[in-house]
């Protein structure tokens, strides 16, 4: 070749590059006949890494569901990506994902922040993307083609905990302790709006940022003030610490936590239950963690990663991943991304068997799961609430 | 026919390095063919990091003061950019010097300590705890910065042109860092340069020849906020969205390393350290977990056996990397 | 209050053993916050998975981050003793790096409790509160501290470390190996660490990225004392962690979490030697 036929042809590859055109209608990208890619982005390393272990339950039903002989012919290929809770690497993740990888869809997340931020990527794409664990409801409103919320957004959670909170007779003083980001305001601020219509204004609101080690100076203020409620909007690590520095001063007021830390595990944290007897946290499935009822996706997970410890946060994205099935497998045969979302709109009040929330997605509306319930210890044992005092399953 | 590089008379060996340096570019024009755009994105990262890179080193490598603003400088410039796209409206041809010059403020602000006589350690905590607080604002001045969610960045535009994928944001960022990295390879080799390196050497006696070694502290320390600040721009941008986390402990680390494992003190040895350590992780995204461990490792490899980074190690065969500013 | 002096006695502890390697070696080590984490560690590991009780696993864990002080002393530091002095800071990073990778890849996912070990309810006295927690802080810290100084001013070895803190060369010439010394300190202030690590373990819970935190307070202790002063250390420390509860309680919670920044900012504004420290300005 000539120089110059070098030239223009380089010339020639390089607009193609640029003015490449998106994909057409009729998107089979990541199907084969005998295959569905799936991509799991999540945090699976990083300061925020035990919340990956949805990524792992959601893994371990598709691998379940492989076994049980897939969809139509086709089995799951799942991969799972690493951003360490960070948004270059969540950007990059959901790039090599689209574009390298060429998965049929997005399935995990558990950071809102690095979700926000693959946002534009995924949209752009068009690629299927469910968020199963991430709790911010930006990301699903205003709705867009191809993302769907399969949990409670913030502010469904700060709802329930606020109705429980007000649901205890006589509750007229409130406090809140919360961290200074946005994922304590998802929750915290629902939570006072609602109470804040109902006339309650919060007496106090103090900070507890994340990484401290010592809560005395927030567990004094709130003693003094001798509130009927507290309201804590704390990740795992500061919540224990927060329950384990009142009881140390000897503050015993009911505390509301978030959907970001659970029962069993809090109680083994802080070691003794005269510490957590009055902590309630919203809860997301149909029985406790160890109850019967969720006994099998429990064993499910144990399966295929045996080692793994079940928390609260174990089968949360299990619940999104039984509605996809159930949509893929109304799709039929003839699988493309356009029918795929199509039926995913159809979801009307589907059980999934483990959310306590029943999951509906209209292209109106992605918010999917509307309501979540409340759990704390009656008898020493974790109980699925209804309101103060009364559990759901008598 | 002369084999040994060095003897080749001072002219020729400049002039061998001046047309690598305008190659690389050119060659680089090319490299979108072999990308995908998740590919291109790394790569975009990368050429924001080279500049991240370069412009420390200035501070640490050239100037040799254990200045740890580095974060700083990217967040400022990262939020005077993106805040000046998204609030005032502004493209991104137009918010990046801004962004810049934000940076090159809080250099000024970080030389004033070094300018009180503060060195050393004291120098490397307080340029640390500035970083840290900077980030407290970013969180806690939410109203402005949208706080932990981030600010989002709205589509970049040069010149009526958006930037809406990869390979656009590869040539403007390639433009942006080629003019940059030439820009700092110009003042490190002119008498602001020496100046710097020789205050590193030996401060007292460079003020004894009657530099006036304050104003070069403090050029050095605007030019490193101003590189890393157009960095900061260019990173919003990449990103779509600024977040006071990105600009933490950890980052400033990697920061670090990039400029040690390229070694210290010489610009292309930061470019490569920036390449090099942008694109390793990404390897190692089939082994996470792993990754912490490798790369730490990585440093103490380097540090045992190559201290004075890869730009030693290639000094031996180009004679680009052998452009020391100083004797060892 | 006194969680303040409790928080602050660990503080203290903790930039005590910065400054011993820092007066050793003139070396800060920039991965010290990690050896907090890594003692806490390896006492977790003793106590939960081997069954150990508490009081031998501590002093287990210490004595293994003496072995490891030691070691990366001789295998990373000494090696590389003829580079830029930023070298060492780097080393010290990259270490800290390396063993918050260790603890991630060995801790998982899960964020890990320790059995409650002071278990002593707490006590009112007026408006003082006094917690189990905090009297046993304060007290292995003070009985520790007191032992310090006791061997530092009164003993052989206390005086063979004051020779080579006041220099290194005379000390060498009067027979002292200075070599060997380095490594002990190493050793030292990594066992020191070990021992808040210890402490900090039944209190809190742990996690990979805990030593960050106790890093900079650290440094912000060491500054407010004046870098390279042993009792600086520990008055920088007990004020830094008063301080940090008295603005949290009177003025507001969201400072707490700078409340080291500002100090080390504002005594480097006001009176940079800190409160005892050496001058280590450079005017030209």
């Amino acid at each position: 070749m000539t120089l110059r036929a070098l030239f223009n042809s380089s010339l020639a590859a390089l607009a193609a590059v640029l003015l490449a055109s998106p994909a057409s209608a009729a998107d089979t990208t990541g199907i084969t006949d005998t295959t569905i890619k799936i991509g799991i982005p999540g945090p699976f390393t990083g300061n925020a890494s035990s919340y990956s272990k949805a990524e792992i339950g959601l893994d371990a039903y598709y691998k379940w569901i492989n076994d049980q002989g897939g969809i139509h012919g086709r089995k799951f290929e799942t991969i799972l990506e690493d951003y360490a809770c960070a948004e270059a690497k969540g950007i990059a993740a959901a790039k090599k994902l689209i574009y390298q990888d060429k998965v049929f869809m997005l399935h995990g997340n558990s950071c809102s922040a690095v979700a926000m931020a693959m946002k534009p990527t995924i949209v752009e794409a068009g690629v299927p993307w469910v968020v199963a664990h991430a709790v911010n409801d930006k990301i699903s409103s205003p709705p867009t083609k191809n993302i769907f919320h399969g949990v409670p957004v913030g502010g469904t959670y700060g709802l329930a905990m606020a109705k429980f909170v007000m649901s205890k007779p006589g509750t007229k003083t409130v406090a809140i302790i919360q961290h200074s980001n946005d994922w304590a305001n998802s929750y915290c601020k629902p939570a006072k709006e609602y109470m804040a219509s109902k006339g309650i204004k919060p007496a106090i609101e103090t900070t507890l940022e994340r990484g401290q080690t010592d809560a005395t100076p927030q567990v004094l203020q709130i003693r003094q003030l001798k509130p009927d409620f507290v309201i804590a909007c704390l990740y795992e690590a500061e919540t224990a610490i927060f329950l384990n520095d009142m009881r140390k001063y000897n503050v015993s007021v009911p505390v509301m936590g978030t959907a970001g830390t659970d029962l069993e595990n809090t109680l083994k944290r802080v070691g003794d239950l005269e510490t957590v007897k009055n902590y309630f946290v919203p809860h997301n499935y149909v029985d406790n963690t160890e109850g019967p009822r969720m006994k099998k996706w429990n064993d499910i997970i144990l399966k295929y990663y045996p080692k793994e410890t079940i928390t609260g946060f174990s089968a949360i994205s299990m619940g999104s991943a039984v509605a996809v099935v159930e949509a893929l497998k109304r799709v039929g045969r003839d699988l493309t991304r356009e029918k795929f979302l199509a039926e995913m709109d159809k979801t009307k009040d589907f059980d999934t068997g483990i959310l306590a929330g029943k999951i509906t997605w209209s292209a109106t509306d992605r918010d999917g799961v509307k309501e979540a319930a409340v759990a704390g210890f009656v008898n020493g044992k974790p109980t699925v609430l209804k309101s103060w005092g009364e559990p759901l399953f008598k | 026919m002369v084999t040994d590089p060095s003897a080749r008379s001072l002219p020729t060996r400049l002039a061998a390095d001046t047309r690598l340096f305008y190659l690389l570019p050119v060659l680089a024009l090319f490299v979108p063919l072999l990308t995908n755009p998740y590919t291109q994105f790394v790569v975009n990262l990368m050429l924001v990091y080279v500049l991240v890179a370069v412009g420390f080193n200035i501070v640490i490598g050239n100037l040799g003061q254990l200045a740890f603003a580095n974060t700083a400088f990217f967040g400022i410039g990262a939020y005077a950019t993106g805040l000046l796209m998204a609030d005032a409206g502004l493209p991104f041809w137009a918010a990046l010097i801004p962004g810049g010059a934000m940076g090159a403020l809080a250099g000024f602000l970080a030389s004033v300590t070094a300018l009180r006589g503060i060195r050393l350690y004291y120098l490397a905590i307080v340029t640390l705890a500035f970083g840290e607080l900077m980030r407290w604002i970013y969180v806690h001045a939410d109203v402005i910065t949208r706080g932990t969610d981030g600010l989002p960045v709205p589509m970049a535009t040069v010149f009526g042109l958006a930037l809406d994928s990869e390979v656009k944001k590869f040539y403007v960022f390639l433009a942006i860092a080629t003019v940059v990295v030439k820009g700092t390879s110009n003042l490190l080799r002119s008498r602001v340069g020496r100046a710097i390196v020789a205050i590193k050497d030996n401060e007292f006696a460079t003020a004894s020849l009657g530099i006036p070694t304050a104003r070069y502290i403090v050029l050095a320390f605007v030019w490193s906020g101003f590189v890393v600040g157009i960095a900061g721009g260019m990173f919003a941008v990449l990103i779509g969205r600024v977040v006071p986390d990105s600009f933490g402990l950890i980052e400033l680390i990697f920061h670090f390393a990039m400029v040690m494992v390229g070694g210290f003190g010489s610009l292309a040895g930061s470019v490569l350290g920036a390449i090099v350590l942008t694109a390793v992780p990404e390897y190692f995204r089939s082994f996470p977990g792993l990754e912490e461990m490798f790369f730490g490792a990585l440093l103490v490899l380097v540090l045992l056996f190559l201290p004075k980074g890869l730009a030693s190690f290639f000094a031996r065969y180009l004679p680009l990397f052998r452009q020391r500013f100083y004797r060892e | 209050m006194l969680s303040g002096i409790a928080q602050g006695a660990i503080y203290a502890l903790v930039a005590l053993s910065m400054t011993v390697v820092y007066r050793a070696t003139t070396i800060v080590n920039f991965g010290h916050g990690d050896m907090v984490m890594a003692g806490a560690f390896v006492a977790y590991l003793l106590v939960v998975l081997q069954g150990l009780p508490f009081l031998p696993a501590a002093i287990a864990a210490v004595a293994l981050l003496f072995v490891l002080g030691v070691a990366i002393q001789r295998g990373l530091i000494e090696p590389i003793k003829a580079g830029p002095h930023i070298g060492f800071a780097m080393m010290s990073i990259a270490v800290g790096y390396v063993l918050r990778g260790i603890a991630r890849a060995g801790w998982g996912r899960e964020v890990l409790p320790m059995p409650r070990v002071f278990d002593i309810p707490p006590i009112f006295v007026g408006d003082l509160i006094l917690t189990g927690d905090a009297i046993a802080v304060i007290g292995v810290v003070a009985a520790f501290l007191i032992a310090f100084f006791v061997v530092f001013h009164w003993t052989r070895i206390g005086q063979v470390i004051q020779a080579v803190y006041q220099s290194e060369r005379g000390a060498a010439l009067v027979g002292i190996n200075v070599s060997a010394f380095h490594s002990v300190m190493w050793g030292v202030g990594a066992a020191m660490a070990a021992i808040a690590g210890v402490l900090l373990a039944p209190i809190t819970l742990l996690y990979p990225d805990l030593g960050a935190n106790f890093l900079i307070r650290g440094f912000a202790a060491m500054t407010l004392g004046g870098f390279g002063s042993l009792g600086g250390a520990i008055a920088g420390g007990l004020l830094l962690g008063i301080a940090e509860q008295l603005l949290g309680f009177y003025v507001t919670t969201k400072l707490i979490d700078i409340a080291a920044y500002l100090v080390i900012i504002a005594v480097l504004i006001l009176r940079p030697v800190g409160l005892f420290g050496k001058a280590a300005i450079v005017r030209v």
